[in-house]
């Protein structure tokens, strides 16, 4: 049977289900107070169509640092806002909608790590046709550090012109800002950069030592 | 040998434990078509599905000298794609934190029944990301697997109480979110 | 808590006949059936046969080279023995090692790659990674001190992207990390550090 179809029928008697969270994490790790204002705020996401996962990690990180629960809602408040923003910004940008999670939050990452609106907007007009992800925060790393928004903006997008792709739009970032730790000026070592484009070294591996003892988060106790 | 003549289980485990690495093909082609489905019900894409269903199949080969019981070949596979698909969701329950994803490119030649149907499929996909990963396995070995509780036992390692009580609250939950979908 | 119709699961479940339960069960279970049939075609798309028989294929490195990069890496070994047993115990022990599956690679998938963390606190009895990897769970990536020289460190296997996190010291203290290159306002008054995790295979 289509399910466009059975979505229309009569909903089982469930009251109690209804006031059962969707996301099981928040019923464990939240303070009660605060759970129905942030489960309210996830399903308003939802309703946009929006990424809830941010919203939820958020509520969860606030649960972990034992916050009030009212400082919980508003910081989940806060990044709903910033959603809506960056989907805002994409469209402003000419991406054609349904922006996917992934750019949305790409896109309100940088916002919150400091890169200004049009700055973000402009990059993301320029990539039109790949993902913004490490081109944003490679724009943010150099803004952090205090480069211009316009010069860090102008040095990723000329690299991306010049067929870096990806990951290795942060090495860009990097060497800028080795250069101005071994004393260059920001103008200097976006210069300096700018000249050796394409050539940017790519970031060293993990130390064998580091790799072998690597484990993931939580590697079942009994896997074969 | 089943009556189709193709080797059984235990057969294929034999061969490949007799130094047949080769095989191990078949072992793969018999089963992942499974464990992807399994895996994508898991994770919510088929990029991670492959992923996981890839690592677990090299793990599975590399372990496969301590399989105790060869019949019992299907349950040991999903039994590792469980496991690994759990590790996943324990890193990163969503891939809405991923660096960097292609910006959706509208295909001319998806239809709108396709479109619908990728609608549909990705209504009851967000609906099941919103489980545990633990009701989320068992929903998805019971009614899309179709494996016995005996079986899913099995797999999981758990108890089939407890098994049965995810499953009760996996469906409970998933009606409530498709229905307020 | 179960305020749903017990024959909902008991006919799911197989242990009653479909056809004996009220419509509006049955509609449910027809909407679940729905739902579940959705999810039960097998996704499009390529074998993952040549990656895994490629993968498998690959030819394990030999003894000879298992034993040179054992002796290039530091191994504290202190026995008092009789001399003309320690030539034999070393080569014994050397053997155990080679055989020993105790320091695996692990296995990364292609879309996977390692984080690596450090810190200095001197003093700790514990120091732990939290963040959005691991959904703020406290306790679930601890870093080792094994010098006891009071620097922490861990490495963690992630899927590639970027993530917040905080080091909490003696289960309590929540740190962010001083040599981390990008942090970001948390909402709550402190600082996350973000790492980002890029594919181990570049």
């Amino acid at each position: 049977m289509r399910l466009g179809r059975a979505l229309a029928l009569l909903a089982l008697p469930v009251a109690a289900a209804a006031q059962s969270l969707r996301d099981d994490r928040l019923a464990e790790r939240l303070p009660a107070a605060a759970i129905p204002a942030v489960d309210s705020l996830v399903q308003q996401a939802r309703a946009e169509r929006l990424p809830t996962e941010p919203l939820v990690q958020k509520a969860l990180e606030g649960g972990a640092k034992r916050v009030a629960a009212e400082r919980i809602v508003v910081a989940v408040q806060r990044s709903l806002t910033q959603l809506r923003d960056a989907r805002a910004l994409l469209a402003r940008a000419g991406d054609a909608p349904p922006a996917t999670a992934a750019e949305v939050t790409g896109v309100s990452a940088a916002l919150k790590r400091g890169v200004p609106a049009p700055v973000v907007e402009q990059v993301v007009a320029a990539l039109p046709s790949q993902p913004r992800g490490s081109a944003l925060h490679a724009v943010a790393d150099l803004v952090t550090h205090g480069f211009q928004p316009d010069s860090s903006a102008a040095l990723i997008l000329e690299a991306a012109r010049d067929g870096l792709r990806g990951e290795r739009l942060l090495d860009v970032s990097t060497a800028a800002l080795h250069e101005v730790q071994r004393g260059h000026t920001r103008a200097e070592a976006l210069a300096l950069v700018r000249a050796r484009l394409p050539d940017v070294p790519a970031a060293p591996k993990p130390a064998r030592a580091s790799v072998v003892r690597a484990r993931r988060p939580s590697e079942p106790p009994h896997e074969p | 040998m089943d009556v189709r003549g193709d080797p059984s289980d235990p057969e294929v485990v034999a061969r490949v434990l007799g130094g047949d690495q080769e095989a191990f093909g078949l072992i793969i082609r018999r089963y992942e078509a499974d464990l992807l489905r399994f895996a994508a019900g898991m994770l919510g894409s088929r990029d991670a599905a492959e992923d996981a269903v890839a690592e677990s199949l090299v793990r599975a080969y590399r372990h496969l000298g301590g399989l105790n019981a060869p019949a019992r070949l299907r349950t040991w596979l999903y039994r590792i794609v469980a496991n690994r698909c759990k590790s996943h969701l324990a890193r990163r329950p969503a891939r809405e934190l991923s660096l960097d994803e292609a910006p959706p490119v509208a295909d001319p030649a998806d239809t709108e029944a396709s479109l619908e149907r990728a609608e549909q499929v990705a209504l009851v996909q967000r609906a099941l990301a919103e489980l545990s990963p633990e009701k989320r396995e068992a929903f998805v070995l019971k009614h899309v697997e179709g494996l016995s509780y005996q079986e899913m036992a099995a797999v999981t390692g758990e108890r089939i109480p407890t098994l049965k009580m995810r499953v009760h609250r996996a469906r409970e939950a998933l009606l409530q979110a498709l229905e307020d979908a | 808590m179960s305020p749903v119709d017990p024959r909902f699961h008991q006919a799911l479940d197989g242990d009653i006949a479909r056809e004996g339960v009220p419509p509006e069960v049955r509609r449910a279970m027809e909407r679940l059936d729905a739902a579940a049939a959705l999810l039960a075609v097998v996704p499009t798309g390529a074998s993952v046969e040549a990656r895994v028989m490629a993968e498998i294929r690959r030819p394990v490195p030999s003894r000879a080279r298992r034993l040179v990069r054992w002796l290039a890496t530091p191994h504290a070994i202190r026995l008092r023995v009789r001399p003309a047993w320690s030539l034999a115990l070393a080569a014994v022990a050397a053997l155990l090692t080679l055989l020993s599956e105790g320091d695996i690679e692990p296995e990364l998938g292609g879309q996977e790659g390692i984080a690596q963390f450090v810190g200095r606190f001197p003093g700790a009895r514990s120091v732990h990674v939290v963040g959005s990897f691991n959904d703020w769970r406290a306790g679930t990536i601890p870093l080792e001190d094994r010098d006891h020289d009071g620097v922490w460190r861990g490495a963690v296997v992630l899927p590639v992207g970027a993530y917040e996190y905080m080091f909490v010291v003696d289960g309590e203290r929540w740190v962010p990390d001083h040599l981390a290159d990008r942090s970001v306002d948390d909402d709550f008054g402190r600082e996350n550090s973000i790492v980002i995790v890029r594919a181990a295979g570049r």
